[in-house]
């Protein structure tokens, strides 16, 4: 088809649609020309004027039918019915804008709160990640026994990096977070240690400079260090010669060789987390030093192959354990779990984003019934005007898309309202997001979130429209138009819909009723179970001694012995301690393996348990109490036996039945004397997190006794009323003892404890929400369907009055027929409920997914709304007049 | 005498008949011509045809307009001899093709039914 010709049909369209008026009046001037000339040659043949004129009539035949199958030429007529009927739409609502509101801000509400959901999801479930072909990233962890997900050791990568061929390229890293010194106050910056090709890996080259190089691994090899993007922007200015320029980190000069952009998502790690999406200032190369295949920290990444499957890369690195288990011991009876990335990022809150979905749609299934029923409604009321139609010609097909294309406009509509919610929704969903949930910084409201919107509005117009529609064009001719008719608006079949429809909507109340008391229970009960410590006024803060500064476990020691002590003395405190591995702050999965005195493991098994340091208060000052024995003290110094302090998790497992306090174990494998440690307290324990089943078993070596210089740890501050000002001094404390030396992380015990807590009460408040909205439409529809009933049958209330009935006969009546309903769709929401357990899963704590309690009260709530909303009508007909009664009709 | 009538049919689609392909044949030769008006175009068949062929307006005016629709011919609003304001309709350029095209056609396909009727 040629241009000019598309052209010339196109501008047709467009003069037919939109120049109807003209149109019509070429049309009309096309067919008076013509006859005038007919006339005229009628005329000339010497027929009266008269006679010319309806001779040429005749000949001319059928004028309109002719005119109609011009028009139909046209080829725009679908797109003019639709224009008619929009039109049509229009006027109806704007005669009655009351019924109009009410449908189009339900529909809003509910595309709204649906759209919001999804953009979140969008964001961190539906996009790719911002490495280039995420879909071919891996996380690599080690699987083994007691631990299926366990860092990697930095010598088995290094052979899976030269012997695997399911990968491109391998990577590790390793958090290490290093002070910033330098010009200016001393910093604590975030940082990774990571092998070289880490960057190539993800596929993100650096803005400028290079990646580290292989030679960049070897010990010995001069200190190189890569910037983030914001770092170089907000500590050096943007200064354009960074490279090659000198930066002290922990009191050690490193040259800078690149600077990456300032985009750059890091990719998430375990123990020492950094979640996605937070920021990352600087990277430094791992160093291979020497050959303990032993200790696992790092984290794996990989590249794979085309074609290659995670399933099958894991098989091959499998294999590759098996042939180094045969040289090495420490390697034996591991295998490796090979994770997508994107689902390792977003694993955790992977049920709670679908729970939220599903609740929302519930929400927005009850706004379709909602808007359904009142469209059943009024299809009754215009019988008329529709048996009218129907007898002037229009086929039902026009009829139902006449009606759909009202359902369709109101949810339009109510879509528009709707984006405009979801915009707001959006952001305050992103500003009431638990701490640390993945990507929460990729959620923004775009494109997408609009599509999806308008999509669903057309589903849902259709859906909820198609009932009523069909319901609505049935028309019987003779009934509908006889004068006086007193049907029941649309017959028995009507009435049944709209019954079961409200038993519909009160079963899916019923159901997130259900889901929002579960998971309140569950959030209670996560409040009340006790922690294990005490966070109130309690200031914690995050020390890194640079290890050049700080070379032997003695300076370690002497520092914070000296630090604390001028804490503690400090007015307002009453216990300064320091530790590592604070309290719901993540967890490390270090683990030592060691022989218990007089205890022998069974085959294949190893005593292990997670180790710490503690200072002397640590746990007075965290407000974790002693179980037996006694804390540390000053005297469990260098010269003085080994002590331990074991928490009451090791003491069940080990020494079941026995007191810990007195017991001894060591690391050695043939011990002297003095490699025996004692055991000199048993705490009590605390969970990793407040929904964790129970607490590791886990030891605390005293601080002055800490088998290595430990770089970084946590102070801990108890103070005695207001610890806001605790933190300057604790800054000040530092500052005095070495200038050099950042303070960071500076929280209170309260804020972890919240944050801990975050992610339950997240969810509990969107699901909430989302019930009580439920609920709301529910009653607002068994109002509307009970208080139409009502109104249809008040002839018949009158009757009954005058046969003697009572108003409270009446009232009784009309409530127990709405009860009727309410109560049937309460049965089917339990018996639905019962299988919320497995939708639920994890998100539940403390309480099973079939607890009578909940469920008896959510059917008590739902009983008293369906009241409520039954007993205005009720009323109403109670108090009706019994002569306006008879009289109306 | 031939009356080229419209066929009525229920649902207002095209219908593929060789009475209004003709009909089009018709229609595009007599506007290649010269521009011309309705009345014009059904006169001029008659005349030529010597009255053999008369196109009714049932047929006539349906044929323009979806021949105008349809991008073959255009329309233009002007005087006649005789003062009064005509619709003339012309060929359009893609329309001197598709007429090319048509008259092929309908050659073929009389050459074929003469030698189905002269076959002995």
């Amino acid at each position: 088809m040629s241009l000019s010709r598309w052209r010339e049909i196109l501008r047709m369209r467009f003069r037919s649609l939109l120049r109807r008026k003209r149109m019509e009046r070429e049309l009309d001037k096309e067919f008076r020309f013509h006859l005038e000339q007919q006339t005229e040659e009628n005329l000339a043949r010497g027929m009266p004027p008269a006679e010319a004129r309806s001779a040429a009539l005749r000949m001319l035949g059928g004028v309109t039918r002719i005119q109609e199958e011009c028009r139909d030429m046209r080829r725009t007529n679908h797109i003019e019915d639709c224009l008619q009927d929009l039109r049509y739409a229009a006027r109806t609502f704007a005669r009655s804008p009351g019924f109009a509101i009410v449908i189009v801000l339900t529909m809003a509400l509910a595309i709204g709160a649906t759209s919001a959901i999804f953009s979140v999801i969008d964001g961190v479930m539906l996009r790719a990640l911002p490495y280039s072909q995420p879909d071919r990233l891996v996380s690599l962890f080690m699987n083994g026994g007691d631990f299926p997900k366990f860092p990697l050791n930095p010598f088995d990568f290094r052979d899976f990096r030269d012997r695997a061929r399911s990968f491109e390229s391998l990577a590790a890293y390793t958090r290490r977070d290093v002070q910033l010194s330098g010009s200016g106050q001393p910093v604590s910056l975030t940082g990774f240690a990571v092998t070289s090709g880490f960057f190539h890996v993800l596929g993100v080259k650096p803005l400028a400079g290079r990646e580290f190089s292989r030679k960049d691994e070897l010990p010995g090899s001069s200190h190189v260090a890569i910037l983030s993007g914001q770092l170089w922007r907000s500590r050096f200015a943007s200064r354009p010669n960074i490279l090659g320029q000198k930066i002290v980190l922990d009191a050690v000069p490193f040259t800078v060789v690149g600077v990456m952009p300032p985009g750059f998502e890091h990719p998430g790690n375990e123990y020492h987390a950094v979640a996605y999406g937070e920021p990352v200032d600087v990277w430094t190369p791992f160093v291979f030093e020497g050959a303990n295949r032993g200790s696992h920290y790092l984290n794996g990444i990989g590249r794979l192959k085309n074609g290659a499957t995670a399933a099958r890369a894991q098989g091959e690195l499998d294999a590759i354990m098996t042939q180094l288990g045969r040289q090495y011991e420490q390697d034996r009876g591991w295998k490796v779990l090979a994770i997508p990335l994107q689902s390792e990022i977003v694993g955790r809150s992977q049920r709670m984003l679908w729970v939220l979905l599903a609740a929302v749609s519930v929400v927005l299934l009850i706004a379709c019934v909602n808007a359904a029923n009142l469209l059943l409604a009024r299809a009754a009321i215009r019988q008329r005007e529709i048996a009218l139609r129907a007898a002037l010609g229009a086929r039902r097909s026009r009829l139902v898309r006449q009606m759909l294309t009202e359902s369709v406009l109101i949810s339009l509509t109510g879509a528009v309202l709707g984006a405009v919610i979801a915009v707001g929704g959006v952001k305050a969903l992103v500003s009431l997001l638990p701490a640390n949930f993945p990507r929460a910084s990729d959620i923004h409201v775009n494109l997408a979130m609009f599509l999806f919107a308008l999509a669903v509005a057309l589903a849902t117009g259709i859906l909820f429209g198609l009932a009523p529609a069909w319901q609505g064009s049935k028309t019987d001719l003779v009934r509908s138009l006889h004068e006086g008719g007193r049907s029941v608006a649309g017959g028995f079949r009507s009435v049944r819909l709209r019954n079961s429809l409200v038993v519909s909507e009160v079963a899916l109340a019923c159901l997130l009723l259900i889901g929002a008391g579960l998971l309140l229970r569950s959030f209670v009960n996560l409040l009340r179970t006790d922690p294990g410590f005490q966070p109130e006024r309690v200031l914690t803060a995050s020390v890194s001694l640079p290890a050049a500064n700080y070379k032997t476990s003695e300076t370690v020691g002497r520092f914070y012995r000296e630090l604390l002590a001028r804490l503690a003395s400090t007015p307002g405190v009453s216990a300064a301690g320091a530790g590592t591995d604070l309290p719901w702050t993540g967890y490390d999965e270090n683990a030592g393996g060691f022989t218990i005195e007089g205890k022998k493991p069974s085959r294949g098994q190893e005593f292990h348990a997670r180790y710490h340091v503690a200072s002397v208060d640590y746990f007075r000052a965290l407000g974790i109490p002693l179980r037996s024995g006694r804390f540390f003290t000053a005297h469990d110094d260098k010269d003085a036996p080994l002590a331990l302090i074991v928490n009451q998790a090791m003491a069940r497992r080990y020494w079941p039945g026995e007191d810990a306090a007195g017991r001894r174990i060591t690391f050695e494998d043939h011990p002297k004397e003095k490699d025996w440690m004692t055991v000199v307290g048993v705490v009590g324990d605390v969970k990793d997190t407040p929904a964790s089943d129970g607490a590791e078993p886990a030891f605390w070596w005293p601080l002055l006794q800490e088998p290595w210089p430990y770089t970084e740890m946590s102070v801990v501050v108890r103070g005695n009323s207001d610890t806001a000002r605790l933190a300057v001094e604790i800054r000040s404390a530092v500052s005095e003892l070495d200038p050099n030396l950042a303070v960071a992380h500076i929280r209170s015990m309260d804020a972890i404890a919240d944050d801990s807590y975050s992610a339950s009460r997240f969810t509990l408040f969107l699901i909430g929400l989302f019930a009580l909205l439920a609920l709301s439409l529910a009653a607002i529809g068994t109002y509307g369907v009970i208080s139409y009933s009502t109104n249809q049958r008040s002839h018949e209330f009158g009757v009954r009055m005058a046969l003697g009935a009572t108003p409270r006969n009446l009232m009784a009546f009309v409530l127990s027929e709405g009860m009727k309903l309410a109560v049937t769709g309460m049965v089917v929401g339990v018996l639905c409920g019962l299988g919320l357990g497995r939708v639920l899963g994890s998100l539940l704590y403390g309480v099973s997914a079939s607890d009578p309690l909940t469920i008896v009260a959510a059917c008590l709530v739902a009983v008293v709304a369906s009241a409520l909303a039954c007993y205005v009508p009720a009323r109403r007909a109670a108090r009706n007049d019994p002569m306006n009664a008879l009289r109306a009709d | 005498m031939y009356k080229l009538f419209r066929r009525h049919s229920k649902c207002m689609s095209r219908p593929s008949d060789l009475i209004q392909g003709t009909l089009d044949l018709l229609i595009l030769k007599t506007v290649s011509l010269e521009p011309a008006h309705g009345w014009a175009i059904a006169k001029r068949i008659q005349q030529v045809t010597d009255d053999a062929l008369q196109v009714t307006q049932g047929a006539l005016y349906p044929a323009l307009h979806r021949l105008e629709h349809q991008g073959w011919i255009r329309s233009e609003w002007h005087a006649t001899e005789t003062g009064r304001e005509a619709k003339f309709y012309s060929l359009t350029r893609a329309g001197v093709m598709q007429f090319k095209k048509e008259l092929a056609q309908w050659e073929r396909l009389s050459n074929a039914v003469g030698l189905v009727i002269r076959m002995v």
